[in-house]
This record gives C-alpha cells, structure tokens and sequence, in this order.
C-alpha cells in the first residue's frame, strides 16, 4: 500500500536521514521509533505530503506523491489520509461530533450522511452521548478517541499517528491503543506511528528504528 | 504586588508584541491629535479674535455699537457730555471690499486725536510724533495700515489701496504701518470724515469707545446709558467680542469636537482588543501570579496600569502631533476649517492648555477603562483551569449583554426630547452616546444570533469561516465593535450631510429663481446701486423684471449677535421657494408684515401672528410675523421684509444686489455686457447666472463638511486597522488549526480563503449593525443637533449609492484585511504549528 523509496531529507545542510525504504501493507500496524530528533516526525511528515524529501519516493497505492503541487497534495491528503496528533487538536468552536464530521464535509458529503457517519465512527470509539460535547470539556483520553474517530471517519488508505499517546496517562494511553489497533483492523489502512511509547510501540504488528539516518527493523 | 514587580511584568508584556502595540498606540495616538488639533485650530482664532478686539479697544471700558449702517452721530455730542465720560472716540467701521480680490478689508475711520487717548497704536510712535503722524491722519486721501494688511496686501508706504464703495473705486494713499496694530489683523485706518463721506455714512456712526472717570460704577452707568440709547443701538464690554465669536461658533465647533472624538472612542476598542487577547495569552501567567497570592485586586491593578502606560504613550505622541499639526495648518491655510466661521483669521498658534489637558485625561481614561474591563474578564477566571488550560480564548460576552443593550437604548429615548442647553444639542449627544453603546454590547449575542442561523453546508470552508467566527472571541468582538461605533458614525453622518445637502439643493431651487444676480461687490458692507444706477439697470431692454435687494443687520436687546434683514419684493413664487408656513402673502391690513427665519423663530421666540418690534433706522418700528420661512444662509436668524415698506420706513434707496428675470431671446452674458456698459465706473460687479449660484452656493457646502469626511475616514481607517489586528492576533493563535488543517487536505489558499471569509463575516456584522444604528442615529442628527444646534429643518433623503459602497468597503477591506494577516501564520510550518505548545 504504502511504498517509500531513497527518502532523504536535510536540515540546515545537517542530514536528517539517507535513503530511507519503507514498505506498509494495508491493515498493517507499524510503529517507528529513534531517539529525540532522530527525524521520526519528519519521516511522517513527508509521507503526509506536508513536508518536502530532498530526495527519494513516496507512493501510496498506485498514486505517487507530486510534492511540487500543494493544491494536488491538499486534495489527495483530504482523501486518502488520517492523522491522528499528539495533542489532538479538535477544533474548538465545533462540537465533537462536527469535529468528526469534518474531514468528509471538505470532501463534500452532505450534512445528514456525514453526520450519521460521524456518530457511528464515536459509538465504534465508545463516545457515544458526547456528539453535542465541546473539546475542551473532554478528557485526554476522550479527546484522543475523538481525533482517531476523526482521522478513520472517511476510510483513508493510510493513517499516520504522531505520539498519539504522548499526553496520556497510562490507563488511557492503553484504551486508545486497543481503539487504535481496531480501527487499523476493521479499516484496513496502512498505519504509521511514531512513538517514544515502548507500550505504544509494542501494541504494533511491526517496529522500526531511526537512527544516525537509517532506518532498521527493530 | 510590588510595584518594581509590577513594572516588570509590564514593560515584558508591552514589548513581547511590538507590532501591535504601535497599531495601538498610533490608534490612541491619532484619535487624541485629531481632537488636539481640532480644538487648537478654533482656540487660537477664538484667541485671535478675542485679542485683535482687545487690541482695537485699547483702554476702553465700554463700546456703543449698532448695525450695518450705523447710528446717528448725533448720539455722540450726548454721550461724550456726560460726566462720567473722561475720553469718547467715534468710529466709523466698514468691511470694504478690495478691488480686483476677492476679499475685503476692515476699515477704520477714527477721531485721531481722540482714538489715540484710548488705543495709543493708532498713531504711529505716539509718545515721539505728537501731532505730526495724527496731522497724518487727518488727509482724507491717506490710509494706515496694519502689520498683517501691509503684508497680505504687498503694500508700502506710498503705494494705493483700492477699496469699493458703491459699485466705484476709493484709493487711499497708504502713509505707513502701524507697528501697535500687530495683534488686530488686517486693517486699515482713515480718518473718520473721509470714511464717512467716502462710504456714505454721513451723519453715521459704526461704534462709539468710552473710558469712564475713575471711580464711576461701570455697571451702573452702561444702565443708565442703555435708556438713552436709539432702538438697535447698544452698549457692551469690550471683551465681549471674543465672547460673542465663542457663542456664535460654539455648536459648530462643539460638533466638530465630538466628531474628532470619535476616532478615539474608535481606538479605544483597539485598545480593548489588543489587551483582551495579550490576557488571553497571558492566561496561564495570570493564572500562576493568583497561585502564587497575588490577589484579585492586584492583578486588575496590574492591567490597569498596562492600560494607563499605553493610554499616557500614546496621548503623548498624539498631543506633539496634534500640536504640530495645528500649528502647520495656522501657518499654511489660516483658522478656517472649512464652515467659513473663522475665514480671514490667521490664527497665532494659542493653545487651550486645560482643554488640551482634558484631551490627554481622556487618551489615558479610555485606555486605563478598556483595560480595567479586560481585568474584570481575568478577574473572574478560575484558577485551577486556567494553570491546565493552555488554550487562547478569552471569556465570552456576558449574558447580560442583551439586556444591556436594550436597557441602553432605551435610555436614550427620552433625551431626545430636552431642550437644548446653552445653545447645545446635550440630550441628543447623550442619547448618541447611549445608543453607540447599545450597538456595541448588542454586538456578541447579535453575531452569535445571525450566524447560528447561516450555515453555509454546501460550502465547508465558509462554514468553517462562520463557524470561527460565530464563536466570537472577546477581542475580536471588540475589533468588530470598533467597526460597529466608526461605520454608525460614517452612515450617521453620511445620510444626515446627504439629506442636508439634497434639502439644501431643492431650498436652492426655489430661492434662487431668478436667471441672473448682480451684487456691487463679492462681500463687505460698503457695496450698493445708487437709486440712479437701479433706474439704469431696470430700463435696460431685454430684461422682463429686475428685484433689487437691500440687506441690513438689526442689533437687538441682550442679544449677542445680529439678525439679517432682507428688504426685497415679496411675492408668491419667493415665498413658496423659501417654505414659508403658512404659505402665501397675508391679506391687506395696515400692519407691516414680515416673513421670519427658523433660527430667528427659535432664539427671538418669534411666531407668526405675533407682534414685535424692529430696531431699524433707529427707530422701534412695529411689525407683524406672517410666517416662518427656510434660511440656510444665516444661522443667527433672518427677516424678510417687503422692499418697499423698508424704503418707506428708512428713507434708505440703496439696494446691495439685484435678480433679474431676462426677456425671452436674452441671455446672461449679454445682459452683463449690457449691465456693464450701464455702469462704465463699476469694475467690481458680481455676475452669477442661477446655475452659477447654486453651484457654488452647493461647492461651499462641500467644503465645510470636507474636515468632516476627513474625521470620518480616518475614524473607519482606525476601526478598520482593529479589525485586521484581531484577525492577525486570531490568525497566530489558530495557527495549530490551519496546521491541522493542512494535515486534513486544505490547501493553504483554501484556509485564506477560509480567513478572508471570516473576515467579511465579521465586516459584514460590523457594516450591518453599523447601518442599523448609524441610521438611527441620523434621526437623531437631522431632527434633535441640527434643529437645536443651526434651528434648520432637514428633510431625510437616503444615500443609497453612497451607503452601498460604504458598507461594501468595510467588508472587503475588512475580508482583505483577515487574509493578508493570515498570510504569515499559514506560512509558518504547519507541521511545527501543531507541535507548538505556546
């Protein structure tokens, strides 16, 4: 599903990483990890389309990524990816049910289906009852919920995590972890995660570790 | 909180934003030196006219004066036998017209030997020329002049001055300057019998000055003076010129005073808005300060001092600017800020300091009370949420704000109907005032209201825009509330100006009838057609009716300014142009009927049927008011009176203008060419067809409003200029979102596109509760400040073009204005927006 060949990126003349090959297959889980400012984010960043790879590939099915066109990228992101943030980032003059409701309303669903989608992907999460709910009146675990519910709610074919349980406490680090990996399985999109998580990174069917620049299975 | 903490934490928040706060203080800025230099502007032609009368009266305690053609001389030999009077100097005074300028100069005839006793200056070098420089005086062909005059006019000693009387040149010799006369401004002085042979005031007196004995109760003997005194002849201070100048402009100015402060109430709200979102920000300090015992009290004192801080930097700067800018405009363009009230006054630069004092009090107050109602918000925050809550919003409108607002307006409903208060429109200001603030606590739960019902759901990034913006956070509310109070004030004024000028358009038509006018001289009083030169004029052929014209100014009782009397035929056609009420020409009686302005109705309490008494001619002469008449020419009052009951009532035959209804196959340029070859010695005649007239008649009134136009731009500009603030300060702190956002697929043009939308939202708002409450407010200027302030009636017209691209502007200067701020955050990396933690 999820093809990235010879990505090479640098920072400042400084090389992030050289060469980096990466295969995900769809319904696959795999988790990148590496030490702070191993590039791991930016990694995730490129593949989402949002940063530029100095060199190298990203394809995702048979489509690959043009990262000379932001209007291009823009719409095949709207499309085809689900991110799901550290901090969650629901908006907060939408309700949480408008906030998962949000990426089919950019691709132009009408209201009613997309609604009804949106509540159906919070009862799949447990949220059920908190449609009407403002973000901030939500707890981490929760809100956390929320964004994943958010970022599977148009089936996208690939869905990137960046420290999804970095602000979490245990406990619900470990239920969004068990929605997670559902969500990945009944989905059946390819999942990229970056994590500092040992917890996190084990709950994936596949790790990898960035280092000096090279990425390795782990 | 110690106050070297205190300071700290100030001077760190007031440079942590540099760009914003110079947008804030150049709004407090702007507002204050517009309001300084306003009122500077009219202090120092006030000061000007106070001091050139000061200096004219010299060491006279009392001044007799009457109107335009003076009093008979013979009430001199009375008054300077009295015993009380130890020096009397009669004066002819006359505002001659200057030939070939358009501009008249003052002339005065004195008694040297006697003027000289009371005002020194008026013989140069008194103390060493005795009665050489006086002997001087007495040539019936020399002219002294002023230091201002000799300068204006380029002229030496030697050198003519050319003056009209009649429709026929006078020249005067001019035999030096005056140094003494520095301070009167322009002025020339004659010898009184050449003045009044010269102008055809023999037998007439314009002023008689008197200093009494010492020890002779002035008071006391102005009583015993007035008794004596002909009807519209009366007795004054000196001093009271200034203040009669003060009374007579002092609606105009007072209007354009609250007009200047208008752009600072604007900048106040930018002033809320930047400090409402630096708390915002401030959130989790504000938060840790209370943690850490800071009380509440301390920490409202804390922004009430940012609040002061900013409100005294920026009353500084905009009192030097303000200051600089009056001055610069003295210099340049004179006193004149375009009603024509102070023409012809240089001004010396004479700052109001306690006004200006006030000005400043004013900058720091509303700064220190946006501030001290930004620290209520902060006040009322709750601790424990705010050290966990990192988020940049600030504390919604107070539910209470609908009831507010209605409570506000309806206070202002009664105000409406007081009478004026020194000649002041007080209760209209004040309901303004009540309903600006209605329109501003009206504008949070209004926005909510309206975008609750618009839901854009085909569109997703417009209802994301109106979805931000429906949220409305406080400081934004206060930017669109800034928008509110500047876009009520430009329709406000829009429709009343637009109204005036269309009523002033049709009263034009109708007054103005006549197909051409010919005036002796463009202004002064020393203009007039002889009876020999009106029998000229009215045989020429070609001309179907000539009406001639005579204008006097009648002095009344214990009122300061004079009223205008136009003695001219009276017929249906110029009573229907006037609106006079009732309408048409009363039944033949033996009274004397007279047709009264609006004005004069109002200060005189004239009605029509009433019985009053005109000071004419020097006598009490009965008449009878038939009705009220439309007068946009004259604020102080007018009486139209029938030519012919004039002229048998003065004995007066001379008429200063003339309409003349042309025959058909006669135009305009050959009944002047005819006119001129009539009168071969007249070189200052005014021609005007009615066309002409109205036209320039329309021109002048432009120019007055155009410092209004220019208050109301920049009152928008300010507003304006909040609004993109907020959408830049909104834009920086949502940048998380926009990155967001860009994870979900928008483009970085659809999230400008997204601002942009939010910021006509906000625009379009701000333009329609502006419209809503500017048009009240309208009502309010044509029907309670006009009246009250100029006793004109106004009908409302609505400028609809004028009002469409008003509004249309504010919403998209204010679409342009969210966009372009915009622009910087969505450049930022999305990717490091949404992992900023700040």
């Amino acid at each position: 599903m999820l093809e990235v060949h010879g990505l090479a990126k640098s920072f400042g003349g400084q090389p992030l990483f050289q060469a980096i090959d990466l295969d995900v297959a769809a319904g696959e889980w795999v988790a990148v990890v590496g030490e702070s400012g191993s590039g791991k984010s930016t990694l995730l960043n490129i593949v989402a389309g949002i940063d530029r790879p100095d060199r190298g590939t990203v394809r995702l099915g048979e489509t690959a990524l043009d990262y000379g066109d932001d209007d291009a990228l823009s719409a095949w992101r709207r499309r085809n990816v689900g991110f799901v943030f550290q901090a969650f980032h629901l908006l907060p003059y939408l309700d949480v049910e408008e906030n998962v409701a949000l990426p089919l309303a950019l691709l132009g669903e009408a209201r009613a289906p997309r609604l009804e989608r949106a509540r159906a992907m919070l009862a799949s999460m447990g949220l059920t009852g908190f449609e009407r709910r403002k973000p901030t009146s939500l707890s981490g675990g929760e809100a956390q919920r929320a964004a994943i519910a958010r970022a599977l709610v148009h089936r996208p074919a690939l869905l990137l995590a960046d420290e999804p349980t970095g602000n979490l406490d245990e406990a619900n680090a470990a239920i969004v972890l068990d929605c997670l990996a559902r969500a990945v399985r009944e989905s059946g999109a390819a999942a990229l995660m970056v994590t500092h998580s040992t917890l996190a990174a084990g709950r994936a069917d596949r790790i990898v570790r960035l280092a000096r620049g090279r990425l390795r299975t782990a | 909180m110690r106050a070297s903490l205190a300071f700290a934490l100030v001077r760190g928040t007031l440079a942590s934003s540099r760009w914003r706060l110079a947008l804030t203080l150049a709004s407090i800025a702007l507002g204050v030196a517009l309001a300084a230099a306003v009122h500077t502007v009219h202090s120092s032609a006030l000061a000007e006219i106070d001091r050139a009368a000061r200096a004219l009266s010299g060491t006279a305690d009392l001044e007799i004066r009457g109107p335009r053609n003076g009093f008979d001389d013979a009430l001199f030999v009375q008054v300077a036998s009295r015993l009380e009077v130890a020096v009397a100097s009669p004066i002819v005074e006359i505002e001659a017209p200057l030939e070939g300028r358009d501009e008249t100069i003052r002339i005065l005839g004195i008694d040297p030997l006697r003027a000289m006793r009371l005002q020194p200056a008026f013989v140069a070098q008194a103390a060493s020329t005795g009665a050489g420089e006086a002997g001087t005086l007495l040539d019936a062909h020399a002219a002294w002049l002023s230091p201002a005059a000799a300068a204006r006019l380029r002229l030496h000693e030697g050198q003519m001055l050319r003056v009209l009387a009649g429709v026929t040149t006078r020249e005067f010799r001019v035999a030096g300057v005056l140094p003494g006369l520095q301070a009167v401004g322009d002025l020339a002085v004659i010898d009184i019998a050449a003045a009044q042979d010269g102008f055809a005031r023999v037998g007439r007196l314009s002023r008689i000055d008197l200093r009494l004995r010492p020890g002779v109760d002035g008071a006391r003997f102005r009583a015993v003076l007035h008794a004596l005194l002909p009807p519209g002849v009366v007795i004054e201070v000196p001093a009271s010129v200034g203040e009669r100048a003060a009374g007579i402009t002092r609606a105009y100015r007072v209007n354009l005073d609250a007009l200047a402060l208008v752009a600072l109430a604007t900048g106040a709200f930018l002033v809320f808005s930047t400090l409402a979102l630096q708390a915002a920000r401030r959130r989790h300090e504000f938060a840790l300060l209370r943690a850490l015992g800071v009380s509440r009290r301390g920490l409202s004192a804390l922004l009430a001092l940012e609040g002061a801080i900013l409100g005294a930097i920026g009353s500084a700067l905009g009192m030097a600017l303000g200051l600089l800018g009056s001055r610069t405009l003295l210099r340049r363009s004179g006193a004149d800020l375009g009603a024509g009230y102070f023409s012809g006054h240089e001004g010396v630069f004479a700052p109001d300091p306690a006004a200006l004092g006030a000005i400043a009090l004013l900058g720091i107050g509303v700064s220190t009370l946006a501030a001290w109602w930004v620290a209520r918000s902060v006040g009322r925050m709750a601790v424990a949420e705010a050290l966990r809550d990192r988020a940049v919003d600030v504390a919604p409108a107070s539910p209470w704000s609908v009831l507010l607002g209605a409570t506000l307006a309806a206070a202002g409903m009664p105000l409406l109907f007081l009478p004026p208060i020194a000649g002041l429109p007080l209760g209209g200001y004040a309901a303004i005032a009540l309903w600006l603030a209605a329109s501003v606590a009206f504008v949070a739960p209004i926005c909510r209201g309206i975008l609750a019902r618009v839901a854009p759901e085909s569109n997703p990034i417009a209802a994301l825009a109106f979805a931000q913006v429906r949220q409305l956070p406080g400081h934004l509310a206060a930017s669109v509330a800034g928008i509110v109070v500047s876009a009520s004030l430009c329709v406000a004024m829009a429709i009343m100006v637009h109204s005036f000028r269309v009523s002033l358009a049709h009263w034009l038509q109708g007054v103005v009838g006549a197909d051409l006018y010919v005036r002796a001289a463009s202004g002064g009083d020393s203009g007039y057609f002889t009876p020999e030169e009106q029998g000229r004029i009215s045989a020429l052929p070609g001309f179907a009716q000539v009406q001639w014209l005579h204008f006097d100014r009648l002095v009344l009782d214990g009122q300061a300014t004079p009223v205008t009397l136009i003695a001219r035929p009276v017929d249906e056609r110029i009573l229907e142009g006037f609106l006079a009420e009732p309408p048409g020409l009363p039944k033949r009686t033996d009274d004397v009927s007279v047709w009264v302005s609006e004005a004069a109705r109002d200060l005189h309490g004239w009605r029509p049927g009433s019985r009053i008494e005109l000071p004419i001619a020097g006598r009490r002469v009965p008449v009878r008011v038939h009705a009220v008449i439309r007068d946009y020419a004259r604020t102080w009052g007018a009486v139209i009176m029938p030519l012919a009951e004039y002229r048998r009532i003065t004995g007066d035959g001379t008429a200063n203008d003339a309409a003349i209804f042309l025959a058909p196959g006669m135009d305009s340029r050959r009944a002047e060419a005819a006119i001129r070859a009539a009168l071969p010695g007249a070189r200052a005649l005014l021609f005007e067809d009615a066309g002409d007239l109205r036209t320039r008649s329309l021109a002048i009134f432009d120019r007055s409003f155009a410092v209004t136009y220019a208050l109301e731009a920049i009152a928008i500009a300010i507003g304006l200029a909040g609004v993109t603030s907020s959408f830049a300060a909104l834009a920086w702190s949502r940048r998380r979102e926009f990155g967001v956002l860009r994870f979900m697929g928008l483009s970085r043009r659809e999230i400008l596109r997204m601002l942009a939308l939010g910021g006509a939202a906000a625009g379009a708002l701000g333009a329609a509760l502006g419209f809503a409450s500017g048009t009240a407010i309208s009502l309010v200027l044509v029907h309670v400040v006009n009246r009250q302030s100029f006793h004109w009636t106004i009908e409302v017209y609505w400028p609809v073009t004028a009002l469409a691209a008003l509004l249309a502007a504010i919403v998209a200067s204010c679409a342009a204005g969210a966009r372009m701020s915009g622009a910087a955050a969505v450049r930022h990396e999305a990717v490091m927006a949404v992992k900023d933690d700040a």
